[in-house]
């Protein structure tokens, strides 16, 4: 049973994901309904979403809409912080971790919420 | 000048952003796709697709420590991800059939409620 209903929870994430909208952000808390720990749901999380967006890399590829140039710069820092990221997960608290998670869905939502109402300056 | 100050910001805001995804274990694909937008003032849609170019490095960095911490289910993941690849194709066809001003009221309104069973 707790895997079919992981398995919706998944497939609810993936319906945002798709729409791209930062579908990964989802399965955290919706998982957080089960009883699993959270450096367990971060890893489904991680790794659940890697052929997904490897496909949807390879389309955007096609359609010309990825950006080379310059991304470099900010994905080699990345990947080092997220190494260092990564393993300080490892000896924090559940609890650090959920708070964490819960401030920053809250700064995200503000961030939308000032998308939207914001006037419309540029006319694509 | 102002190209060296806008790298410098680049590259800060990756670390600051690849550790976050790493330390939470997701969240940084939005954040990404903002600093694009703001810095390089590259249009949304090229915006998205690049930042998938940047989250997946770093996903797979991270996920590869959690493997190596010994915190993966995979049984859970293997349900999880065949649910994200079928919620992914719906999500795509969906999203041609929306208002984006709908997707981005909905959108909000579940990082909200999301964000607060954080604390719970």
């Amino acid at each position: 049973m707790t895997y079919l209903i992981i398995a919706v929870f998944g497939f609810i994430s993936g319906i945002l994901g798709g729409m791209g909208m930062g579908g990964g952000t989802f399965l955290i808390p919706l998982l957080g309904f089960l009883d699993i720990p959270q450096q367990t749901i971060q890893a489904t999380n991680l790794i659940s979403f890697i052929p997904m967006a490897a496909a949807t890399l390879v389309v955007h590829k096609k359609n010309g809409l990825v950006k080379n140039h310059r991304v470099l710069i900010m994905i080699l820092p990345a990947v080092i912080f997220a190494i260092v990221g990564a393993l300080l997960s490892n000896v924090v608290e559940d609890k650090i971790l959920k708070i964490s998670f819960g401030i920053l869905l809250l700064t995200l939502a503000a961030c939308q919420i000032y998308e939207i109402f914001k006037p419309k300056k540029d006319l694509e | 000048m102002i190209r060296d100050g806008e790298n410098f910001a680049i590259a800060l805001l990756g670390a600051g952003i690849g550790f976050l995804n790493g330390f939470l274990g997701g969240g940084g694909g939005i954040l990404v796709v903002c600093a694009l937008v703001a810095i390089l003032k590259m249009p949304q849609k090229e915006a998205h697709a690049t930042a998938i170019l940047v989250i997946l490095p770093i996903t797979i960095v991270s996920a590869i420590v959690y493997v190596f911490n010994q915190r993966v289910d995979w049984l859970y993941t293997l349900f999880a991800t065949l649910g994200v690849i079928a919620g992914g194709l719906c999500g795509a066809v969906l999203l041609k059939k929306l208002d984006p001003k709908v997707v981005q009221i909905v959108f909000s309104a579940i990082l909200v409620i999301a964000g607060v069973k954080m604390f719970f």
